[in-house]
């Protein structure tokens, strides 16, 4: 069987515009119910645009603002997403920044002994928080302890205040 | 200078909205910036809107899920960054690509597990209440679609109710051009055989 007819395209012209088969020579309605391929088009093609016809008319279409504005919701979504996307690896970075800083604090007070055990123990005789009893803790040889312990807590709490701003922000 | 203007540049990037007075707000009104305004929107909604409904409606038998699908491919158009400009490239363009925007939800839809088979929907909506209601097309075409598979009603939609080129569909459906007239062929000559079946020849001739 052929897969096309020479004279398909000038059924489906007449067709599409509605002038099938008023507008169709005789010689070309004879055709037609002759030609299987040509048969089948007009058929199929009738039945189609009827039912294109009739389906238009059901359309319950909602406002197209409703769509726009959806649009304009997801598109602003999308461009916060992208530009909050770096931030996953600055929460990351401080991540890991604060565990190495607690692994190496728990390492160096491991080696060195832990004093703040000694202040603990102090301060469970004294009975409350005094500053002089954690001062009393740090021997004149260990002031230099001082050094790793401000930077580290200066550390820790800028890392805490970032981790929250960017808790907050998210939400 | 430069060094706190790049010292500024880094923070905002680092802290959105923190110090550069709501960056995040700036650059969300920028992105909302659709390739058409509303009102050529509402426009081309009004020219569009019921040819792609039917589309949907006749190739899934759900007009439920019809316009669910149809208001998802108009989201996704005014979304999609490659969308064909009304004033650039047209609206046949542009409607071409929403086409295939519907067509792919149409068949995302149909691959989902849940979903229950094309053969398997009922033509509910189409098949009206009473008889003396029902019209030829409605009679003829229902019980035909719904024996063609979904390719095949996409196939046969495109091109004898909207009229679409083979190489139109071929954009649409995203098959080689080549194949499309092959395809159309069979389609037409099983939709047309089962029309047939179904229509006897004295009231084809009333």
């Amino acid at each position: 069987m052929r897969l096309s007819c020479p004279r398909e395209n000038e059924v489906r012209g007449l067709v599409e515009l509605g002038q099938w088969p008023a507008a169709a020579d005789p010689e070309l309605s004879a055709h037609v119910s002759t030609c299987r391929a040509c048969g089948d088009l007009v058929l199929v093609s009738q039945a189609f645009q009827k039912a294109r016809t009739q389906t238009l008319a059901a359309a319950k279409l909602p406002p197209p603002g409703i769509l726009f504005w959806r649009a304009q919701l997801r598109r602003r979504n999308a461009a916060v997403e992208r530009l909050t996307r770096p931030l996953l690896g600055a929460e990351i970075f401080a991540l890991v920044a604060a565990l190495v800083a607690a692994s190496g604090f728990t390492g160096f007070e491991a080696r060195h002994g832990i004093a703040w055990l000694t202040w603990l123990d102090h301060l469970g005789q004294t009975g409350g928080l005094h500053w002089n009893a954690l001062l009393s803790t740090v021997t004149p040889d260990q002031s230099w302890t001082w050094m790793i312990l401000l930077p580290a807590f200066a550390g820790l709490a800028l890392l805490g205040g970032l981790a929250v701003y960017l808790a907050s922000e998210r939400q | 200078m430069a060094t706190s203007v790049i010292a500024t540049m880094s923070w905002e990037f680092a802290l959105p909205g923190a110090f550069a007075g709501g960056a995040v707000d700036a650059a969300g009104e920028r992105a909302c910036e659709s390739p058409m305004d509303d009102e050529a929107f509402a426009a081309f909604y009004s020219r569009s809107a019921r040819p792609l409904w039917a589309y949907l409606a006749r190739c899934s038998s759900d007009p439920a899920l019809a316009e669910d699908l149809m208001q998802e491919s108009y989201v996704r158009f005014l979304c999609a960054a490659g969308a064909p400009s009304l004033f650039a490239e047209g609206e046949a363009a542009a409607r071409l690509y929403l086409f295939r925007i519907a067509t792919n939800l149409l068949r995302d839809h149909w691959r989902r597990p849940r979903a229950a088979s094309i053969e398997e929907i009922p033509e509910e909506f189409f098949a009206v209440q009473s008889r003396a209601e029902q019209t030829d097309s409605q009679i003829l075409l229902g019980p035909a679609l719904r024996r063609m598979k979904p390719r095949e009603r996409q196939l046969l939609w495109l091109a004898h109710a909207e009229g679409y080129s083979h190489r139109e569909i071929a954009q649409v459906t995203g098959l080689a051009a080549a194949s499309i007239r092959l395809l159309l062929f069979r389609a037409r000559h099983k939709i047309a055989a089962l029309l047939r079946n179904q229509n006897p020849p004295d009231r084809r001739e009333a």
